[in-house]
């Protein structure tokens, strides 16, 4: 008899710490509908087609650092911020840091018209919102800079200006 | 507590450390308490509870913290104090806008006292980590308690003995002494009669007897816990979101969108509205414009292949056709899809232009123009075009540069290089609104200057264009543990029920000589108790009032 309670006191307590316990945890990890990508998180895998037909994954920028913009021609502060982001492009060309602009859902043409004579980086288009719902955008545009094996370094809501990228880049190359 | 105890009583039964009745015979344990004549505390028979041990280990301390009542209400009143802020400010998640910001909100809405309850949390009470926490202290405390006393009673009620102790009968709320009016056997057998009228089952050994009824009240309160805690376990596991959902899907008319972590899609064949008939409405309202019905015929998909792979078109098998109708959802293994809202304004898909050759007269096409997913290169007739640019929203920029304001078709515009009849040989460029008032707004004819004069595209039926005439909006939901609130909530009002409308009533009756000592327990309402013992005295021509009956200690 003695035995037999204690068991139960033991199976009781244990029950309530294992349900307990995954509720607390559950409320203290961060909540909401869209995904927030922390700095330091393995960044969303993606594959994608490029304006010129080629595919793109996420896997073709492992070990080096990549700057990932995320554009469309209907985002004003996106296109305005366009030339800054290709002069950075031409200028850490030697230090191998990758960029790539994701066109938010639009067609080929729109994006390829526009990406043409502006900027000389990649462009892959994202279909559906799929990429940018993996990557949680909040508003455009979005920037992303990614460490050489994968994880966020840090991240941009809104247009940047050339030296807030030029920061935002040495970070990366010093990581 | 902390001594050893001698816990056996002089009938021989081995009582539980912390039992206060004799768990066989019922006299009081404690020499204090035998010696005083109050009337006895019947909690749990005087059973000891398990939480009531003589050297509590760390589980055991546990155990006990939780198993205490007064713990319980503590617990329950910081609960509701802390969740009246909550529900005095809006909560956050309330708010659907995503430019919502909390840091200014309450300061703004409420005042200083508002941004100090945000910085304290209190902008998110109902998933914030403390109350999740008192939520299951509360819990395991509604467990704990419920176990720590069930097993008594459920002990002491399971064995009782029919005779109990003289002091027993005595000290109980309601208690008749008297002379034995006719035979001993006689007496017990004639009393056994009237209680078993009652409704009361009766054990009796011939100079003793225990009639008891509506033992299953006793139960009421731990069945009502256990419908509380079949309600919070539903809740939590609704909190897992392979368990639960909740959200909402845009599909304009033929379109096919996917369902958000599912592996559905979904395609709108149409929205529609379906007004009422002037056969259907009565005289005073005739050509009346009233709505019967708002619906949306769908189909539902099933992903079988490259649903991860956006550069590949997902490979889709049919599983259901619906009609959905505000009451009619479409329900597919658990999952629902309700009408939730529409949108009437058109979406132009495509057009099929022709070209009208000016000079000539001639026309040419038409050809096949999508507004979301157009090829690059035509030939039509003797004219090549090749798009060079596409806007959907057509703007004109502040830097004076064509632009698009949204992934929109609002109004889509194309710049084709043309190469032709008239036509400069490296082509020129010409600009077409496919929508007749873009035309007219941005003044394509002026923009194209003299290549208007030679060609122009338009569409020369309205067959040739198509378009989506509105927008549904479906409700998205997945609840397949939602029946389990229901089937806690009848758990509780089973044991609620079953506490309330029955009492759990014990009549004692003992002889010693020529002396019969009647006492009577109840869990509630005491007065009742008296009247029905009195009346069954009556019956054993013994009078006596209902309030001679009462032996004090009673509160009703």
């Amino acid at each position: 008899m003695k035995a037999y309670r204690k068991k139960v006191q033991i199976l009781v307590l244990a029950i309530i710490v294992l349900i307990g316990g995954f509720v607390i945890y559950d409320s203290l990890m961060p909540q909401g509908k869209g995904v927030t990508l922390n700095v330091g998180d393995q960044v969303p895998s993606f594959k994608l087609t490029s304006i010129h037909d080629e595919y793109i994954t996420l896997e073709d920028y492992n070990g080096t650092p990549l700057v990932l913009n995320f554009w469309g021609t209907f985002c004003e502060p996106c296109k305005r911020e366009m030339p800054a982001i290709e002069a950075q492009h031409i200028k850490w060309k030697a230090y191998g840091v990758q960029f790539l602009g994701i066109n938010l859902s639009e067609d080929k043409i729109t994006a390829a018209n526009y990406a043409k004579n502006r900027v000389t980086y990649p462009i892959a288009l994202d279909v559906n919102r799929v990429i940018e719902k993996r990557y949680g955008l909040r508003s455009y545009p979005t920037t992303f800079f990614i460490n050489a094996d994968g994880s966020l370094n840090s991240v941009v809501s809104g247009e940047m200006t050339e030296p807030m990228l030029e920061q935002h880049i040495s970070e990366l190359v010093n990581h | 507590m902390l001594l050893p105890e001698n816990t056996k009583c002089e009938c021989g039964h081995q009582n539980g450390v912390g039992t206060i009745l004799c768990e066989s015979c019922g006299k009081p344990l404690d020499p204090e308490l035998a010696k005083s004549n109050e009337v006895l505390e019947m909690r749990y028979d005087g059973v000891a509870r398990p939480s009531q041990k003589a050297n509590p280990n760390f589980i055991d301390k546990i155990w006990n913290f939780f198993s205490s009542v007064k713990v319980a209400i503590y617990l329950i009143i910081i609960t509701l104090v802390l969740v009246i802020p909550g529900a005095i400010i809006q909560q956050a998640n309330t708010f659907l806008s995503v430019n919502f910001d909390p840091s200014t909100y309450y300061k703004e809405t409420y005042g200083t006292l508002g941004h100090l309850l945000y910085l304290f949390g209190f902008h998110n009470t109902f998933e914030s980590w403390w109350f999740k926490t008192l939520l299951v202290l509360i819990a395991a405390s509604l467990v704990i308690c419920s176990i720590d006393r069930v097993i008594p009673l459920y002990r002491a009620l399971n064995k009782q003995q029919i005779s109990k102790h003289l002091s027993f009968l005595k000290r109980q709320k309601v208690v008749y002494s008297g002379a034995l009016p006719v035979s001993q056997e006689g007496f017990v057998e004639q009393f056994r009669q009237v209680l078993r009228k009652k409704k009361y089952r009766v054990h009796s050994n011939g100079q003793a007897l225990l009639a008891e009824k509506y033992r299953f009240s006793r139960w009421g309160p731990y069945i009502n816990h256990i419908g509380l805690i079949v309600i919070l376990l539903t809740l939590v596991f609704r909190s897992f979101p392979s368990l639960h959902m909740d959200d909402y899907v845009k599909i304009v008319d033929g379109d096919t969108v996917p369902i958000t972590n599912t592996n559905f899609y979904v395609k709108s064949e149409g929205f529609n509205i379906v007004y009422y008939e002037n056969e259907e409405l009565p005289e005073n309202l005739q050509d009346e414009v009233r709505i019967k019905a708002f619906e949306t015929d769908v189909v539902l998909y099933e992903c079988i292949s490259y649903c991860d792979d956006v550069t590949q078109k997902p490979e889709l098998k049919p599983l259901m056709e619906h009609k959905i109708l505000v009451n009619s959802p479409l329900s597919y293994k658990g999952f629902r899809l309700h009408q939730f809202d529409y949108d009437l304004t058109p979406r132009l898909n495509a057009v099929s232009p022709s070209i009208v050759d000016k000079v000539t007269g001639e026309t040419y096409g038409p050809f096949y123009l999508s507004m979301f997913d157009p090829e690059q290169y035509y030939e039509v007739g003797p004219y090549s075009l090749t798009i060079i640019a596409k806007y959907l929203d057509f703007t004109i920029d502040s830097s004076g540069e064509p632009t698009t304001l949204s992934n929109n078709p609002n109004a889509p515009a194309f710049i084709f290089n043309i190469k032709g009849p008239g036509f400069a040989e490296s082509g020129e460029n010409y600009i077409y609104f496919p929508l007749e008032k873009d035309k007219v707004r941005f003044a394509q004819d002026s923009i194209n200057r003299d290549l208007s004069d030679l060609i122009d595209i338009r569409v020369l039926d309205m067959e040739d264009v198509q378009f989506s005439k509105a927008t549904t909006y479906l409700n998205v939901r997945y609840d397949p543990v939602v029946k389990y609130l229901l089937i806690g909530a009848f758990i509780c009002m089973l044991g609620l029920t079953m506490g309330s409308y029955w009492n759990h009533r014990r009549i004692w009756l003992r002889i010693d000589e020529q002396t019969i000592t009647i006492a009577a327990h109840t869990n509630k309402n005491w007065f009742a108790m008296r009247q029905e013992l009195a009346t069954c005295l009556k019956q054993v021509d013994i009078d006596v009032d209902q309030k001679d009956l009462d032996n004090g200690g009673n509160k009703t």
